[in-house]
């Protein structure tokens, strides 16, 4: 305890010259990571923004944004009408069963990420070794898209000899979807205090009445998330579809083919994807509204 | 105490009138031994306290009889009369108030304080009048349609009792429902329990780990240590008449001199502790034996002074030679440590006109001091138990 130090030896910390790094991050100036940021965002925006504008312009083909018009719009809608009527339409676009089949799938695979969660979500935090099994449930978030697309495709057709159909898309999706709808849950769940549950059955609530009436209103924000993530992934999914798709083509499967093949469907391609992009923006709004506005919940 | 005097009635009343009987519990969490071959029983309207210090298995106790734990291993248990080993927590007579509270957050007040009578289908109206009486109980009946998150921490521990109470059980179970509180909010709630409990009558079965709460609620006391009772009675019984050295220690006993049995006759022991030989009444939980290692187990507030000069004119007493050592300033008392040759001996000094620098010795009624066993480990046998 009775060390002492010569005061020509005290180190203080204006004398250790900093490493590298920190004499380049302290030589930034103020706002660099902001402004990082806002380059971050502005790159990711741009071409979005860009492409909206497109959509209603006269000559998107010419990248030139001006003679605005709703055209393109009208087209994606009366192109799939006209052609179900069997008449000849300007273009061979035809986006009406891409969409339903999209829309039903993502409703289905929404629908089997909630249930999924919901049963694996709350009891994987109590499981004592839950590492391995933690890896074995967000494993597939890991694994990219193509590969794990490529790898169902040759065991089902190959290794088992099935036919694939809408039932291989909705399993795709659903492969792919549930780890980030599980790890939603998983925020929530792991939060989510047991011994209110204790309580509950102390009070005389059968099991049945602490799930539904202790256990769902307190993981809403995480089944909220769980169907909200499942929606979005498979409704936006390709690499899986590609490989799963046994003759169904959904929405971004039909955008990505027909952006390939006719020049003159890339305008209607323009306002489907803003059309898209707005109703998803719509929807991410109304789920977090949903998820985490209210405030006033707690209904009977 | 009018407390004490309830006290006497009821455990005065009828063997018959049990309302829990517990008997041979054993528990064990992995290699732990959380409950080890415990009985207990409570009687009708009884306020039962679990006293013990961390770890001794009080919460699993208490879990254990609201079913919220199944034990390794018990020859019976019955609320009521009735055996309720089979019958899960959700439909047995009784309820829990948590230490921790465990208030859904999700619901309101009133919803929270509901929530007995909602599982058990009773309509919204009824629900809603009941709540409002429960909540008037607990003097919180502006606060029905308040969040959870916007109460205090007494509040919120009312909103719990309150939602215990609605459904009306045999018995409530409380666990440590005051140890969040601050000291002063502690005793304005120990007066409301209490209150409480002479209105609805109910059997209250306590949990605390503080022997001065223990004292001033409990019709009687269960001391617990590691799992097993080591002594159970009224609060005058552990408080006076401690049954080992251990108990004396955790009821509070400032001195607790170590010596050898060297006579006992009528109930009165005498030990010998270095030249002086001291007396009083035996407490220990079996029999007084010539040799065996005793304790006198004495409260500094029984603790004497005697200025030079002045003579101690009283029969019965203990006498001890002494001088002065440290004071510690107290505010209402003054904490004096006296040096004798048998070690230090701490006195409670309310009188601040003693001169502690001019004492010839300290002294103390054979009357106010227990001889018991010096026993301070686990082993001590389940004191009266029958
Ligand atoms: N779930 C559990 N798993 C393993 N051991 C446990 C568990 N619960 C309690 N124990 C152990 O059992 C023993 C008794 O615990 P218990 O909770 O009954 O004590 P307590 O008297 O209520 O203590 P406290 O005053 O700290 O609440 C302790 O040694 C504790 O570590
Ligand atoms: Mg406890």
């Amino acid at each position: 305890m009775t060390m002492t130090v010569p005061a020509s030896e005290t180190i203080t910390y204006a004398q250790v010259r900093p490493p590298f790094w920190r004499r380049f991050m302290d030589g930034l100036p103020r706002g660099t990571g902001l402004f990082f940021g806002y380059g971050v965002l502005f790159i990711l925006y741009l071409p979005i923004v860009w492409l909206m504008i497109l959509s209603i312009s006269g000559e998107p083909l010419t990248g030139i944004p001006g003679d605005w018009t709703l055209t393109w719009y009208e087209d994606v809608i009366y192109a799939d009408i006209a052609q179900r009527d069997g008449e000849a339409y300007g273009s061979n676009f035809r986006v009406g069963d891409p969409l339903l089949l999209s829309i039903g799938l993502a409703f289905a695979t929404s629908a089997a990420c909630v249930i999924g969660a919901l049963i694996v979500g709350p009891v994987l935090p109590r499981v004592k070794r839950r590492g391995p099994l933690l890896i074995g449930f967000l494993m597939p978030l890991m694994v990219p898209g193509i590969v794990a697309g490529v790898g169902l495709f040759m065991w089902y057709r190959l290794v088992i000899n099935v036919k694939m159909g809408v039932w291989s898309l909705a399993l795709a999706h659903f492969v792919w979807a549930f780890p980030f709808a599980l790890l939603a849950m998983l925020v929530v769940a792991s939060r989510f205090d047991t011994r209110l549950m204790e309580a509950a059955e102390d009070l005389g609530a059968s099991r049945w009445q602490r799930f539904w009436q202790i256990e769902v209103p307190i993981l809403k924000p995480g089944i909220f998330a769980a169907g909200f993530f499942g929606f979005l992934l498979s409704f936006n999914e390709l690499p899986f579809s590609i490989f799963m798709r046994a003759g169904q083509d959904t929405l971004p499967l039909y955008l990505w083919i027909q952006s390939g093949a006719h020049n003159t469907t890339v305008p209607l391609i323009y306002a489907m994807s803003t059309l898209v992009t707005i109703v998803s923006i719509g929807l991410t709004f109304l789920a977090i509204k949903l998820a985490f506005g209210g405030g006033k919940d707690g209904k009977q | 105490m009018a407390n004490s005097d309830v006290a006497a009635l009821r455990t005065a009343g009828s063997d018959g009138d049990q309302i829990l009987q517990v008997e041979h519990a054993t528990h064990r969490f992995g290699d732990v031994v959380a409950l080890d071959d415990v009985s207990i029983t409570a009687r009708r309207g009884e306020f039962l306290t679990l006293l013990g210090e961390s770890g001794s298995g009080k919460t699993t106790l208490l879990r254990i009889v609201a079913g919220l734990e199944r034990p390794t291993r018990i020859a019976r248990i019955a609320i009521d009369g009735e055996d309720v080993s089979a019958i899960p927590a959700s439909r047995r007579n009784c309820t829990t108030v948590f230490q921790h509270y465990a208030l859904f957050p999700h619901m309101s007040v009133g919803q929270n304080v509901e929530y007995g009578l909602r599982v058990r289908g009773i309509d919204r109206d009824q629900r809603r009048k009941r709540a409002e009486d429960a909540l008037t109980l607990v003097r919180l009946l502006d606060k029905y349609g308040r969040r959870v998150h916007q109460l205090s921490g007494g509040e919120r521990q009312r909103v719990a009792l309150a939602r215990a109470l609605i459904t009306e059980p045999a018995i409530l179970l409380l666990d440590e429902p005051l140890g969040a509180l601050d000291e002063k909010l502690r005793v304005d709630m120990q007066v409301e329990l209490l209150d409480l409990h002479e209105k609805l009558g109910l059997t209250f079965i306590y949990v605390t780990h503080s022997q001065e709460e223990a004292l001033t609620m409990s019709d009687r006391i269960i001391l617990m240590r590691r799992g097993r009772i080591v002594q159970e009675g009224p609060p005058t019984d552990l408080f006076d008449r401690p049954a080992s050295r251990f108990v004396a220690d955790f009821m509070g006993v400032e001195n607790l001199l170590e010596g050898t049995i060297e006579s006992v006759q009528n109930g009165t022991a005498s030990v010998r502790i270095g030249g002086h030989v001291i007396s009083g009444a035996w407490s220990g939980a079996g029999p007084a034996e010539k040799g065996a290692a005793a304790c006198v187990a004495v409260r500094a507030e029984r603790v004497r002074l005697a200025p030079h000069g002045v003579a101690i004119d009283e029969p019965g007493v203990n006498t001890l030679p002494c001088t002065s050592g440290a004071t510690i300033y107290k505010g209402k008392y003054l904490d004096q440590t006296l040096d004798t040759d048998i070690g230090p001996v701490k006195a409670r000094i309310w009188d601040r006109g003693v001169d502690v620098n001019d004492l010839e010795a300290l002294w103390w009624r054979e009357s106010e001091c227990a001889i018991t066993s010096n026993e301070n480990g686990a082993g001590a046998g389940s004191g009266d138990d029958a």
